[in-house]
């Protein structure tokens, strides 16, 4: 086996920062090649370090990290997108926040993603794009799939019967959509509407530029939000911590 | 973990020392034993000092500076000008604020800024209480001088738009300041060109 190189290179978005000591932060980036890795940037708190902005939470960058004893260190860091009409639009930051969490507690360190790391990426830049929560609904159910939670909505889940076109119950726990005659064995969940169905449905197949191109009206939207937030719950154990900020921002836009 | 070998006291001293930010095991050890040999004037000083700053110190409670007397000497003094504003994440910053000389109005601390991830939301942070003190009415001008990071961006945003019913002008320190930086490490002259050039939200 060869010698594991001194050096490595990463492209990826940084998830989080954490502040270590007078001037030095931790990152966690979620890269396509490593999966998520955490690795130390010394002195970028200081006025004049080159790698202050390029190691910013929310920002995609290219950076070169050396293996140290304990924790990885960067040793540069430039970006590739800063996402900066995304950061001066409030809504648009709470979605990708919200987005970058769901990343950070449904994936494990350096378990490579590609896919999920494309998805991210094009997420973002839909929101950069203006686009709005419809991004994270197509988001959060192709994470949902990429790893393996995605519910079973062609049928019902227990039985394999064919579903009538009507209000269905979702059961997290089952693990999908459960016909009438299962549901007093499905063990909890919700009822959605057909819209919500068709919706569940549509995002498989559809592209996240596709998904936001359909107008859905505003209660569909909050149906689908709490259908797809009980089935995150449900595999994480616990609602992300951005969930209440998306929704502190989204109802002070509405007057409080 | 008490140190083996070290007497009782000396081992608490070294546990104390070591729950400081920076300090390594190493540099409590180094700090205990200096203690322990420095005249005993010096140790009940620092003694003295470390209950001062938690019995004494309290925060203002319209500004939330920190201070030894409430209102704070800041808030308290007439000169100042009171339809001003300048929100700040923490009371370091008011410090570095003063230092330029340039601003001559009142401060409001947050005491930190939105981290929506870690759970950090607008009521973990001293921001019913800025609404607070504009609805009052006095307020004419509210500057956001917080980090220009992601989370002092978002908390500048989520203010603004907070205040936006009350019809006070809220503005924030210009662009030009490097991204990802604490006010606490930015030179003067950056900074007060920063308050000078400030902008509308
Ligand atoms: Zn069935
Ligand atoms: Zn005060």
């Amino acid at each position: 086996m060869a010698a594991r190189p001194r050096v490595y290179r990463a492209e990826g978005v940084v998830l989080r920062r954490r502040n270590l000591g007078e001037a030095d932060s931790i990152l966690t980036v979620f890269s396509g090649s490593e999966g998520k890795f955490e690795a130390i940037a010394k002195g970028v708190r200081k006025a004049r370090s080159r790698m202050r902005g390029h190691l910013e939470p929310l920002t995609r960058s290219r950076v070169l990290v050396a293996h140290g004893r304990s924790l990885d260190v960067f040793t540069q860091a430039e970006t590739v997108d800063a996402y900066r009409r995304l950061r001066e639009d409030l809504d648009a930051s709470a979605e990708a926040l919200y987005c970058l969490e769901l990343v950070d507690r449904f994936t494990e360190e350096r378990e490579p993603l590609p896919e999920l790391y494309a998805l991210l990426v094009n997420a973002l830049e839909l929101l950069e794009g203006g686009k709005g929560a419809s991004v994270t609904r197509h988001f959060e159910l192709r994470l949902l799939a990429l790893l393996g939670y995605e519910p079973h909505i062609d049928g019902c889940v227990a039985c394999g019967d064919r579903l009538p076109e009507e209000e269905t119950l979702l059961s997290p726990s089952a693990g999908g959509l459960v016909c009438r005659e299962c549901r007093p064995e499905a063990g909890g969940g919700r009822i959605v509407s057909v819209p919500v169905i068709k919706l569940l449905r549509f995002a498989r197949r559809a592209t996240a530029a596709e998904f936001a191109a359909v107008g859905i009206p505003p209660e569909v939207q909050r149906e689908l939000r709490t259908a797809i937030a009980e089935l995150v719950r449900y595999h994480l154990d616990r609602d992300p911590n951005a969930r209440r900020f998306v929704e502190g921002v989204s109802a002070l836009d509405k007057g409080e | 973990m008490p140190e083996a070998g070290a007497p009782e006291p000396i081992a608490r001293l070294i546990q104390e020392f070591s729950k400081l930010p920076g300090i390594g095991p190493k540099s409590a050890q180094r700090l205990a034993y200096h203690v322990l040999r420095a005249p005993e004037d010096d140790a009940r000083a620092l003694g003295q000092a470390l209950a001062d700053v938690k019995e004494r110190v309290v925060l203002c409670e319209s500004c939330f500076n920190i201070t030894v007397s409430d209102p704070c000497a800041l808030c308290d003094d007439e000169q100042r000008d009171r339809t001003l504003v300048c929100v700040v994440e923490q009371p370091l910053d008011v410090l570095v604020v003063e230092r330029t000389g340039g601003f001559r109005g009142l401060y409001h601390v947050l005491h930190g800024s939105l981290n929506p991830i870690d759970g950090v939301g607008p009521e973990q942070l001293r921001i019913q209480e800025l609404l607070r003190r504009v609805e009052a009415g006095a307020v004419a001008e509210v500057i956001m001088a917080t980090n220009p990071s992601l989370e002092g961006e978002a908390t500048s945003m989520y203010v603004q738009r907070l205040l936006q019913p009350l019809g006070v002008r809220v503005t924030r320190l210009a662009r030009g300041l490097p991204s990802g930086a604490d006010i606490e490490y930015m030179d003067d002259l950056t900074l007060s060109r920063a308050l000078e050039g400030r902008q509308e939200l």
